[in-house]
């Protein structure tokens, strides 16, 4: 079984797209059983409208996408009440935050109680990571300390620098007990063995953050890596269905 | 013929970048890879000072494999136009590499157009790392593109992460500049750019040994290129900048 870890729905503000359909044919052709799927930013800017409709896509996905919420913390408390109704009422299984096209910093006090929330509703926060000033890998480090029982995230490896600049930080990161990366965009593979080895597999998740990146390439990306074939399992399906409590779902 | 134009030899442990010959020619042969252009990941003179040597007996250890392009910091101009034309005319290298976060010389700068200049006038390539870090983007390249006409500029990474479709403009207003594949996470975007500048103008490389060159021969492989565009980005126009036979 093969989960990918985020892939995103709807149509954005920044010029990108997929609806569901076209998701699980791409998640089929790959021989993908399901994806963690998360709204895109509409021009209209109304999170809950995303929410709902990412759910109904995933409720008539037959059983192949797993919802989940997106806010934007600049909306305080009307944030709060949509990431509450798109779990509660909606089924969402995790909060995505994209802090550089939401515009805030992820370790900005403002943003924290959405952590709190999402801890009580017992949800992990995906943070879309690497963008300068928004969310550097370190100040994720700083917004996951305040929130331990909270997993956190973070897309691209942790890093998004074509150098491997912020690598060093991503891995400071890890050191904390609920940072998780995934492996979208990882350009050296010696980094996705070294977060293996050094932190250890259920820290690593196969995702393929499409549309705007490719699903079989980074499906390839995981399955040649030089790590254990049982860090590969966990990887790929393992780490997903413990970190968004997924039962019968995608299987 | 498959070339990888973009391979690194060094032992920097405070980049954790440790990378041997014997290790590039492990990770082409899993990935059908016949030869590559290998680099230091850090200038000569100034931190590197054995880079040259340190390459000349890689490509010496694997003759045909390894095929070296010398890293240099421009600010240390005379001195580096001196090794750039030994490391030609002596050693046989085939290309220059510059990346402009290590050295912080923008490649506008007069030192450096100094050195593609010269590389031009050798006959070589001259390869930027091509990213998203200030004065590695398409964008602060061009003006060197412009001022070099007959000089190959390789933009490597072609814009990293988000840059790619800059790199693309840039390479549509400027013939001499070749896109090369390597880290880069778009496969859609290595058809666009054989569509907009022509398959002639596009290589492949993997950034290895610690990037995976199966993995990055593969996202060639995906980005769905006719088979004759393929032979092309794969190898076949590498051997025309290194002047080896494909």
């Amino acid at each position: 079984m093969t989960i990918d870890g985020l892939a995103y729905l709807g149509t954005s503000r920044f010029g990108y797209e997929l609806d569901a359909e076209a998701l699980v044919k791409g998640l089929e052709r790959e021989r993908i059983s399901g994806a963690i799927a998360a709204p895109m930013h509409r021009v209209d800017h109304d999170f809950d409208r995303a929410n709902e409709h990412v759910a109904q896509a995933a409720a008539g996905s037959g059983g192949r996408l797993v919802p989940m919420a997106r806010v934007d913390p600049w909306d305080g408390d009307q944030a709060l009440r949509q990431l509450n109704r798109a779990v509660v009422e909606l089924g969402a299984r995790g909060l995505f935050l994209h802090p550089a096209e939401e515009y805030f910093r992820i370790n900005d006090a403002r943003v924290q109680p959405l952590a709190r929330r999402a801890a009580e509703l017992g949800i992990p926060i995906v943070v879309a990571t690497g963008y300068q000033g928004f969310s550097e890998p370190v100040q994720i480090t700083q917004f996951a300390r305040a929130c331990p029982e909270v997993p956190v995230i973070l897309t691209n490896g942790g890093q998004f620098n074509i150098s491997g600049l912020s690598q060093t930080d991503a891995g400071l990161a890890l050191n904390l007990d609920n940072v998780y990366v995934h492996t979208s965009g990882v350009y050296r593979d010696d980094w996705i063995a070294l977060v293996v080895s050094t932190f250890g597999a259920e820290r690593i998740l196969f995702a393929s953050a499409a549309p705007i990146m490719d699903v079989r390439y980074e499906l390839k990306r995981v399955e040649l890596a030089h790590v254990p074939d049982e860090a590969k399992a966990l990887m790929l399906s393992g780490n997903a269905t413990r970190l968004f409590g997924l039962g019968g779902e995608l299987a | 013929m498959i070339i990888d134009m973009h391979m690194h030899i060094d032992d920097i442990p405070a980049l954790g970048w440790k990378m041997s010959a014997a290790q590039c020619i492990e990770r082409m042969d899993e990935a059908g890879v016949d030869a590559a252009a290998v680099m230091t990941i850090a200038d000569l003179p100034g931190i590197n000072p054995k880079a040259l040597e340190l390459i000349a007996e890689a490509c010496g250890q694997y003759p045909g494999r390894l095929y070296g392009f010398i890293r240099l910091h421009p600010w240390y101009r005379e001195q580096s136009l001196e090794l750039l034309d030994r490391a030609v005319n002596e050693s046989g290298f085939k290309g220059l590499k510059l990346h402009p976060v290590s050295s912080l010389a923008h490649p506008s700068g007069e030192d450096t157009i100094a050195l593609i200049r010269r590389a031009g006038a050798l006959g070589i390539p001259t390869l930027f790392h091509c990213g998203d870090e200030p004065m590695t983007t398409p964008l602060s390249i061009e003006p060197a593109a412009a001022a070099c006409p007959d000089s190959v500029i390789i933009l490597g990474h072609m814009g990293g992460y988000f840059h790619v479709d800059e790199a693309i403009e840039v390479a549509e207003r400027h013939p001499n500049i070749v896109l090369e594949t390597s880290a880069t996470p778009y496969p859609a975007k290595i058809r666009e750019a054989v569509e907009r500048i022509g398959a002639e103008r596009v290589i492949f490389g993997s950034d290895g040994p610690v990037s995976s060159p199966v993995l990055e021969r593969d996202k060639v492989m995906i980005a769905g290129l006719t088979p004759e565009a393929t032979d092309l980005v794969l190898g076949h126009n590498a051997a025309k900048l290194l002047g080896v036979t494909a």
